[in-house]
């Protein structure tokens, strides 16, 4: 080897060192995807974690996803044993791994609602039903696995026009994402879409929203929504009372810099049967067969 | 040659009858402006995070072709058996979203899922391109040898040191591919840096993203100082030893996805909501569940599917025919192929979720936002290997200096036919592509697949995953069919 | 060639070289690339319709000093290249058109590409039949024999015209029994010719000036019936 090379994988070496992952030791894992601003989320839940390490006496960790889909499937296969899911996901979640239970859920969840928004240049104004003319123009919705984005405002549609989106409009879109549905709209490239009340209430108040472009039209009916779940067999784990014990410390969470992260005011109690009206909902639009 | 070239040129022309190519969008500006701006002021938000992104992006890549080589290569030596062929395209079939999407639930989101994805399927490319490498060599050496010698020691000693160029040259090539679609993993939540573009972009904080976006690029312009066979081995061993192999791979987990998850609805159904997980066997009932997937998903998407990757890979072709040679030595000055370069690897580089995202708001929900995205990412591929094998083209000193008489006498006659072998190679990947499409409202059979993944119906989407891979591996052999009529190969050699 | 004679009025063979109006001529020329020496110190003129070869080992500075030569009229001179500055894809009309791509507008080469005009069938076919390959005119390069390739490549220089035809290695991928036919061909049809060649045999029998290069240096430059076995040993030496 030549020196050059000798000092490039020295340099090379050292680099990667440093930048190498450090493994986890065995700990309590949990995932969340907030509704709203998704970056960094490894730092603001790890503050999380730290909470929940200091008042229950295990160890947690954060593992970041990127969709309810794999927030789903991490807690099927045990990749995490707690998690703050969507309605949607958090009913997939439980009735995959037995014994599972929803144990709390934000003050604001309760009462949920989606907003169907309009670019002004379809002439559509805020009504209690949805418009007719609504018929033939392009609508996007937000992720596929979306509680408010999808879910509810799929099965409110499908309640009034009696049809399937893709027969209502001319074209359905998915655009990932709750602030994507607004830009989308926003710049006229769906004329219509669905999103999540707080997501939209906060781009309104941080002004990336122009009213004389983009409207709400029509808000769905109230329902429950993001929740914390535990897999059933989480006291198996991690000792008797685990579960209890990081119900009681989310409950008595009081931190507004912490409960920023989700965000909500507060946790509230919560159990399985609070989410049964997301079953039958996913049920009749077919995600649950 | 050219009359196949004018029938997919007619062919794609049909395809755009059927296609919805309408523009309706009304105040694209603010977006765009807003991401322009992003684009014009990167801005490192998090250094380590970057950098340990771009680590992860790398050590990922490395080892996941390195291990598709290794494999690949074995492979190759036994590709003369039909089962190892049919193995092979089938692998390869499937792209690499998918397979990590099926890996995930098996081990998670981690280093080790991700690296699996890029390696099965890169594995499936590696065994072909090599065995038709080791096919078009020289096989006087190996024929000499005496009888009873094992086949690897006669590879080792009498083929690979003739075809050893070629390979390296194609790998090289493909690690710059295992590169890009390591970042692109990030985009499901494996940690890498797509996994922080994603987040940037969708959040809206352009800035952010941009900067991702030019590391990225940096990364990949860097390659071809760094990326050689004396030195790979160094970041390769440092890869091994730094990533994190913690994977919750459990026995329990792949057993219940086998046996359990993966099974079709009427199986599972009585089962299912009672919790006792039961299963079954209902013959009758799973047909008519594999009908209806395969009716109102499968065929859809599929349709959809060819159509797009037609007009695709002709628009591609077109982009790379048009857009190679200011990129070339024979046609363009070191200046404006400097910048010719820079833009290719920007094009090819940028994700195409990016680039149609780009296209919806400036266009509205049709197939013209797609087709602009995959033909200018497929076609800065193309343009890209044009140019570097037009480089290798030996032009006689006396040649025309008019650089159009260059391009339609020399250069275009003497690349068309790898250039047509290249454009088919690319086929099944546009093909694979079009998963990307849901956020334009496109029914793509990727689309179909996300969906089903992204609702827990892991049943649907491996059924679909293999519909895909059927088609995948029918538009492969076709495009063989037309390679071996035209007796055209891409031999990877930069025919000096 | 045989439409521009040279500017000298009676051309004839047995002559010394020095005799005859230099058409090209290089005064103590020294070429070097990267700071090696590719030609060193050399002087040399040569008359309108000598028939030069240019013989010596690998390496010596043969093809450099073609090119230098060529460079001091561009507009005069045909090249023969080695067959790879054919375009096997091409058809043979196409390649021996090629000749004059930069006499033409580039709008009538594209159409020339897509259907050629009646002048240029014409003149092409004329040229064909002259070399033996006017039933192969539209077949594809690529298909020929080596000493067909060949025929199409002083084809091309043919029809490029100029009154000195210039040719390297032209018979280096032939058999000898090719090798004469194409050499004898060449010989005939230019008027001026310079050629290198590895075999020195048939530069003897069909050329009347030997230049012997070694080492970047002239080492010898004599008529052919003077060039003596010490002078070829010490060349190859």
């Amino acid at each position: 080897m030549r020196p050059k090379t000798v000092v490039n994988t020295l340099i090379a070496l050292s680099a990667l060192l440093w930048l190498g992952d450090v493994a986890w030791g065995q700990e309590l894992r949990f995932t969340a995807i907030p509704d709203q601003d998704t970056a960094r989320l490894e730092q603001r839940f790890t503050r999380i974690a730290d909470y929940l390490s200091q008042e229950v006496g295990i160890p947690f960790s954060y593992v970041p996803v990127k969709s309810y889909g794999a927030s789903v499937q991490a807690f099927k296969n045990n990749q995490v044993q707690l998690a703050w899911f969507g309605g949607l996901s958090g009913v997939q979640a439980r009735m995959a791994v037995q014994g599972s239970q929803a144990i709390a859920q934000g003050e604001e969840d309760q009462h949920f609602v989606s907003y169907i928004i309009a670019h002004h240049s379809t002439g559509l104004q805020p009504a209690e039903t949805l418009p007719e003319a609504m018929r033939g123009m392009s609508f996007t919705f937000g992720a596929k696995g979306s509680t408010s984005g999808r879910l509810m405002p799929e099965y409110y549609l499908r309640l009034h026009f009696t049809q399937a989106p893709e027969k209502i409009f001319q074209t359905v879109g998915f655009s990932g994402d709750h602030s994507k549905t607004i830009a989308l709209v926003q710049s006229g490239s769906y004329q219509l879409g669905a999103v999540n009340f707080k997501v939209w209430e906060k781009e309104l108040t941080r002004g990336t929203i122009d009213p004389g472009k983009v409207q709400v039209i029509w808000k769905t009916p109230e329902y429950p929504d993001y929740n914390w779940s535990i897999r059933g067999d989480l006291d198996q784990q991690f000792g008797q009372g685990t579960a209890a014990k990081i119900r009681q410390a989310l409950l008595s969470l009081d931190d507004p810099a912490l409960l920023d992260t989700f965000p909500r005011r507060r946790f509230i109690p919560a159990d399985n049967s609070l989410y049964l009206p997301i079953l039958e909902t996913g049920k009749a639009i077919g995600i649950f067969r | 040659m050219v009359r196949t070239s004018l029938s997919f040129l007619a062919l794609a022309g049909i395809a755009l009858l059927f296609s919805d190519l309408s523009i309706s969008t009304l105040d694209p500006w603010q977006e765009l402006g807003r991401m322009l701006q992003g684009m014009l002021s990167p801005r490192i938000t998090d250094p380590w995070e970057l950098a340990r992104g771009l680590a992860r992006t790398l050590s990922i890549a490395l080892l996941g072709i390195s291990l598709a080589v290794a494999g690949g290569g074995l492979f190759a030596l036994y590709f003369d058996h039909r089962p190892v062929r049919l193995f092979c395209a089938f692998i390869r079939a499937v792209h690499e979203l998918f397979w990590a999407l099926l890996l995930m639930p098996l081990m998670g989101l981690n280093a080790l899922c991700a690296v699996l994805a890029i390696a099965i399927p890169y594995a499936g490319v590696f065994a072909k391109v090599y065995a038709e490498i080791i096919q078009e060599s020289e096989r006087q050496a190996t024929d000499s040898l005496p009888p009873g010698v094992s086949r690897l020691s006669g590879f080792f000693f009498t083929t690979l040191p003739l075809i050893y160029r070629d390979l390296k040259n194609y790998t090289s090539y493909r690690f710059e591919c295992g590169l890009r679609s390591s970042a692109i993993l990030g985009f499901i939540g494996l940690p890498t840096l797509g996994y922080h573009l994603e987040t940037a972009f969708s959040e809206a904080h352009y800035s952010e993203a941009a900067a991702l976006l030019y590391c990225f690029f940096l990364l990949i312009i860097s390659l071809k100082y760094w990326a050689r066979p004396g030195f790979i081995v160094v970041p390769l061993v440092a890869a091994l030893l730094l990533t994190s192999w913690e994977s919750s791979l459990s026995l329990a987990n792949i057993t219940r996805f086998l046996s359990y998850d993966i099974l079709p609805w009427p199986m599972r159904e009585a089962g299912f909501y009672d919790g006792s997980r039961s299963v079954a066997f209902s013959l009758w009932p799973t047909l008519l569940w594999c009908k209806q997937v395969l009716v109102e998903q499968a065929l859809p998407g599929l349709w959809l599917t060819l159509l797009l990757s037609q007009i695709v890979l002709v628009g591609s072709g077109l982009f790379a025919l048009s857009g190679f040679p200011p990129a070339t030595t024979p046609l363009s000055s070191p200046a404006g192929r400097g910048l010719a370069h820079l833009l290719l690897v920007a094009l090819r580089t940028t994700p195409e979720y990016i680039l149609a995202y780009c296209f919806l708001v400036l266009w509205g929900p049709s197939m013209l936002p797609a087709i602009a995205a995959l033909v200018l990412h497929n076609g800065a591929i193309l343009a890209y290997l044009s140019a570097r094998d037009a480089d290798g083209i030996p032009l006689p000193f006396d040649a025309s200096e008019g650089r159009l008489n260059r391009y339609c006498y020399e250069l275009l006659p003497r690349l068309y036919g790898r250039f047509l072998a290249f454009l088919f190679y690319r086929w099944e990947v546009i093909m694979r592509e079009s998963a990307i499409l849901g956020i334009l409202g496109l029914h793509t059979l990727g689309f179909y697949i996300d969906s089903a993944m992204s609702v827990d119906h892991l049943d649907t989407a491996m059924l679909l995953i293999l519909v895909t891979a059927l088609a995948n591996m029918g538009v492969d052999s076709c495009s063989q069919e037309i390679r071996r009529r035209l007796r055209i190969s891409a031999e990877f050699t930069s025919s000096t | 060639m045989k439409d521009r004679p040279c500017h000298h009025n009676h051309p004839h063979h047995g002559h010394r070289p020095s005799l005859r109006t230099p058409v090209l001529s290089l005064d103590q020329e020294t070429i070097a690339y990267d700071g090696c020496i590719a030609l060193n110190d050399i002087s040399l003129q040569i008359g309108c319709g000598e028939k030069v070869a240019l013989i010596g080992p690998s390496g010596a500075g043969k093809t450099t000093l073609l090119r230098r030569l060529y460079q001091l009229r561009p507009g005069e001179c045909a090249f023969i290249h080695q067959q790879y500055a054919l375009v096997p894809q091409l058809s043979v009309f196409h390649n021996i058109y090629m000749g004059r791509l930069d006499h033409h507008s580039t709008l009538h080469n594209l159409r020339t590409l897509i259907r050629p005009g009646l002048r240029e069938r014409e003149e092409i076919t004329v040229i064909a039949e002259s070399l033996g390959l006017a039933e192969k005119i539209w077949t594809r390069t690529g298909a020929l024999s080596g000493g067909q390739q060949q025929r199409v490549a002083i084809g091309r220089a043919l029809y490029r015209g100029g009154s000195i035809l210039m040719a390297d290695e032209p018979v280096s991928s032939l058999d000898m029994v090719q090798g004469r036919e194409i050499i004898q061909l060449i010989v005939d049809i230019g008027q001026t010719v310079i050629s290198s060649l590895h075999l020195v045999e048939l530069s003897l029998e069909y050329f009347d000036r030997i230049i012997g290069l070694a080492r970047q240096q002239l080492a010898f430059d004599l008529p052919a019936g003077q060039v003596s076995q010490a002078d070829l040993d010490e060349l190859y030496g």
